[in-house]
């Protein structure tokens, strides 16, 4: 891994990117009841103490989130988001189990169909306390069909951001144009 | 001196064999030339190629994967490639199709769900990132998608909408516009003779 200072060459991303940079954070938190926690460990671990000292600062960096109830203006720098995104990957990379059991086919509709109402309840319950209710996207992702497909599709960065190859591919999709 | 790589996932299991190129000073557990491969997967059929199979693999699967995380699904490979991955009409599924180089042979087509295609990403990332692995792979950096390429992620319908919406609000408004009656034509006034001299008229002198 490499040190946050050698995190060079870095993408500026744009609000779309980092709207869905904390969303996947949140999926993480979701599926990981003590996934709060287990940022502020991985960021230690990771060396980032620097740049995130504690967890407050995590906090504000992800509050540029346009989604947030309390958001913030202006754009981070490319070394904390690059560092956000180093965070994830390592936590997605943990978490790759759970992610898989949640994609596969291989097993019985209704203990997948579980699977995915418990992680919609505690996406939801997050969703509902740290974001704007009143933005679109918040209300797809809190509507159990209309949400479906876009939790899917954050389950399944999610578990394409693993492994050695995860950051690099993760991190070109956040800096993708807004459709 | 024969060297294997081996990397595992859950649902899928690689192997490369090779040598390493001592003619361009390669370390002993290194490998520089490939001569064979293996990909095992459980419950089907287990793939083997040569070096160009292989490569083939990455070439494709990565790319699609690429796109996938953007959320845009959309094959890569054309039909006649040894290998052309597409999403399947099912969701969450994707066919990969990979053509033998023997003469009469049908392709193996393969359904892979979510989880067997992350697995297969994975695998192939382990496989190409392994610093043992001194072979130089042509393979593109991931780059940030472009805004046509983006654009695939909105279904069509839903891309038209307002495009469409806007040309039949025109049409609909020159249409009433045609509709609307002219103005009645006026006739000319005939202008009245001012009863007093002409302002640019010249005063006469009297005499």
């Amino acid at each position: 891994m490499p040190e946050p200072s050698a995190v060079s060459a870095s993408l500026r991303l744009p609000r779309r990117g980092l709207e869905r940079l904390d969303l996947l954070l949140l999926c993480v938190e979701a599926l990981d009841l003590n996934g709060g926690e287990a940022l502020v460990w991985m960021s230690e671990q990771l060396g980032f103490s620097a740049l995130f000292p504690n967890r407050v600062e995590l906090w504000k960096r992800r509050c540029h989130n346009p989604l947030r109830r309390n958001t913030r203006r202006g754009d981070l720098d490319p070394a904390e988001t690059d560092a956000l995104i180093r965070l994830l990957c390592a936590l997605a990379d943990r978490l790759y189990p759970l992610l898989r059991a949640l994609l596969t086919s291989a097993e019985p509709e209704s203990v997948r169909q579980q699977r995915w109402e418990l992680f919609q309840n505690r996406l939801s319950a997050l969703l509902r306390e740290r974001m704007n209710p009143r933005r679109v996207g918040v209300q797809t992702l809190l509507d159990a069909e209309r949400g479906a497909a876009l939790r899917r599709q954050l389950v399944q960065s999610l578990a394409l951001a693993t492994g050695t190859g995860g950051f690099e591919r993760l991190r070109a999709s956040l800096a993708d144009p807004a459709a | 001196m024969k060297q294997t790589l081996r990397y595992d996932q859950p649902s899928c299991r690689l192997r490369v064999d090779g040598l390493p190129d001592v003619s361009t000073g390669q370390s002993a557990d290194a490998l520089g030339i490939i001569t064979g491969w293996s990909l095992q997967w459980s419950g089907r059929p287990e793939l083997e190629g040569r070096k160009d199979h292989l490569l083939a693999l990455v070439a494709v699967v990565l790319p699609y994967a690429r796109h996938l995380i953007s959320g845009v699904g959309r094959p890569f490979g054309a039909v006649e490639d040894p290998v052309r991955i597409a999403p399947a009409p099912e969701s969450g599924h994707h066919c990969l199709q990979l053509r033998s180089s023997q003469p009469d042979t049908a392709p193996l087509e393969l359904k892979l769900d979510d989880a067997e295609l992350t697995d297969l990403v994975r695998l192939l990332d382990q496989f190409r990132l392994d610093p043992r692995l001194q072979l130089k792979l042509d393979l593109p950096e991931p780059r940030p998608l472009r805004p046509r390429e983006v654009l695939r992620r909105v279904p069509r319908r839903q891309r038209l909408v307002a495009p469409l919406a806007g040309a039949l609000a025109v049409v609909v408004a020159a249409g009433v516009g045609l509709l609307l009656p002219d103005p009645p034509a006026r006739s000319p006034q005939p202008r009245s003779v001012p009863a007093g001299p002409a302002p640019d008229a010249a005063p006469e002198r009297q005499s």
